[in-house]
């Protein structure tokens, strides 16, 4: 009897449990979409904020963009180096020391919080460099956080493809530098494409390492490199703190959640296309 | 001649990447110690002393640290209790009582949870939880320890769901026909099986999880209330990240102020390579393990 009981009430514990997790999970993105929805209209995503204070009115326009050239951006930055750190761990870790001294450096950098390439960013750059604020610090910022995201699925992908190519190439004589570019990268090239895309979204959506480094409450649509610019947490973040309007904070985070979903969701349609086709 | 030039070019290229990577780290990591040389040599053990209270404006300044440095322990480890608690009987409900492919469905979904930005966790753990507490009463503002540790413990769920459920997944495969076939009831398998030989697998990412934790700021700062005070479960606290995002914007360069903040970044640090290490360790060793 008493093993009966205990038998029920662990399906129950365990039924409850995975049930909570599921629906707050669920909850996170209904809350947001079913507040946000009343907000959204072109004009909203195509004007620039307005109002007293700012951004009580008008739009988010030049957030957006300014947090897609950040993403861009550090992309970039952070995608190249980030590659070249997992081709050189997967395919060169003939110097042992090297290779330990690359493994570790990964495994450091994504164990750094956010907000420390924040205060680095801003020390070094703005205060010892004097670049002053612009897009171009927080790009570095934002880059150097997504290194060792990009690297550590980078170097996962190397490691499961390298097998196939490498020894029948190189047993036909081709260099390995050869088989990397025409082998290699390009048979990765989506799934790179696609961690780098990731790396994008979680760049784009820390306020921490930009905080200081580059985001305003109000500019233009950046046209240089050291021109201050507006992002879409960032603007999130000062609406809520500051108590501006709940209604704007609900249509910015509506907009720039649904951003980056969106990217999500493209990179893992990409990827099982790309396993579908590979099990044929 | 030509293609050699290209090969050449192509490895300097990927080396190149490979050092600036390193020295990026190391750079990160002098410049850290550098900046908070200052505080360590002139303050020393004044900032880790109980009595010392934070007060880093006023006429005789006080630099102490231990109110953030709990706050930020305290919070991370109700968060690691809280995501534990739902993780793994999350993990065990997708992948023992469900189906295999709605499991699938729901973890990637789950998954999803993981791209949220920080500040979104924030503004919802501000809007729902901090109003809740606050209409339930007795607190003021609703901003509190409790709130950062429930906020923090959402954002760590997909993580500890997901590390749980390969465990769960390569435990089943282990001992799961043979338990039962001896004729053991599908709860008596879960209970007496899989639970302890996961134990270790849970113990790894709870690591990681914690350490994940000690250095979240966003999520954390807008719902703990930022009171440089000893934190109490439904009071207000400070967290170091917390701290350093607060005040690193209205401090001027070269004072006693900022490298007192790279010095409890410092600490952060340390404790979040200890914490983060161990668990990778564990990890790994785990891994071998089940290979």
């Amino acid at each position: 009897m008493r093993h009966r009981v205990g038998k029920y009430l662990t399906r129950l514990a365990c039924f409850l449990l995975g049930v909570s997790a599921i629906g707050i999970a669920l909850f996170l993105f209904v809350y947001v979409f079913w507040k946000g929805r009343g907000v959204i209209s072109l004009s909203f995503l195509l004007d620039s904020p307005s109002g007293v204070p700012v951004g009580t009115d008008g739009g988010i326009f030049p957030a957006l963009i300014g947090s897609i050239f950040l993403g861009g951006l550090s992309a970039l930055m952070g995608g190249l180096l980030g590659i070249g750190a997992a081709l050189y761990l997967a395919f060169y870790s003939d110097r042992k020391w090297l290779s330990v001294l690359v493994n570790t450096a990964i495994l450091g950098l994504s164990g750094i919080p956010s907000i420390l390439f924040g205060l680095v960013g801003y020390t070094l750059l703005i205060y010892k460099l004097g670049i002053g604020r612009s897009l171009l610090c927080a790009s570095i910022s934002v880059a150097a956080m997504i290194v060792p995201f990009v690297s550590i699925r980078a170097k996962k992908i190397f490691e499961e493809k390298r097998r196939g190519y490498m020894e029948e190439s190189l047993g036909l004589g081709l260099s390995k530098e050869y088989t990397l570019r025409k082998l290699i990268l390009p048979h990765c090239a989506s799934e790179l494409l696609g961690t780098v895309a990731l790396g994008m979204a979680y760049g784009m959506g820390a306020v921490a390492p930009i905080l200081y480094t580059g985001a305003v409450m109000q500019a233009d649509i950046p046209r240089k490199l050291t021109d201050p610019f507006m992002s879409l947490p960032y603007h999130l973040y000062m609406l809520v703190n500051n108590g501006f309007s709940l209604e704007y904070a609900f249509g910015t985070a509506f907009v720039l959640m649904a951003f980056l979903l969106l990217v999500q969701l493209l990179c893992k349609g990409v990827t099982s296309l790309q396993e579908r086709k590979e099990s044929r | 001649m030509r293609k050699k030039f290209a090969d050449i070019f192509f490895k300097g290229v990927i080396i190149t990447a490979a050092v600036s990577v390193s020295a990026l780290l190391v750079l990160m990591l002098i410049h850290i110690i550098r900046e908070s040389i200052p505080a360590f040599s002139t303050l020393g053990a004044e900032m880790f002393q109980a009595d010392t209270k934070w007060q880093p404006v006023s006429g005789t300044p006080q630099f102490g640290l231990l109110p953030a440095i709990t706050g930020t322990l305290y919070v991370s480890a109700i968060a690691v209790i809280l995501a534990l608690i739902f993780g793994v009987g999350g993990a065990l409900f997708l992948n023992y009582y469900l189906p295999d492919n709605i499991a699938k469905i729901f973890l990637s979904f789950i998954e999803l949870v993981a791209g949220i930005p920080s500040v979104i966790f924030g503004f919802i753990g501000l809007t729902v939880v901090v109003k809740g507490f606050a209409k339930i009463g007795k607190m003021a503002a609703g901003q509190c320890v409790l709130a950062a540790g429930i906020v923090l413990g959402v954002m760590l769920l997909p993580y500890v769901i997901a590390t749980c459920s390969e465990s769960v997944q390569n435990a089943r495969k282990t001992y799961e026909l043979s338990a039962l076939a001896l004729g053991l009831s599908k709860e008596a398998v879960l209970l007496k099986t899989i639970l302890p030989s996961i134990r270790r697998g849970i113990i790894a990412a709870a690591m990681m999880a914690f350490g994940r934790g000690l250095g979240e700021t966003m999520a954390v700062m807008m719902v703990i209330g930022n009171s440089p005070i000893f934190p109490k479960f439904f009071g207000r606290g400070q967290t170091i990240p917390a701290l350093t995002a607060l005040e690193m914007g209205s401090i001027e360069y070269g004072s006693m102020h900022l490298s007192v903040l790279y010095a409890a970044n410092a600490v952060l640090l340390i404790l979040l390579f200890v914490v983060l290490g161990c668990g990778h360790m564990l990890r790994r060793r785990l891994d071998k393990d089940e290979t």
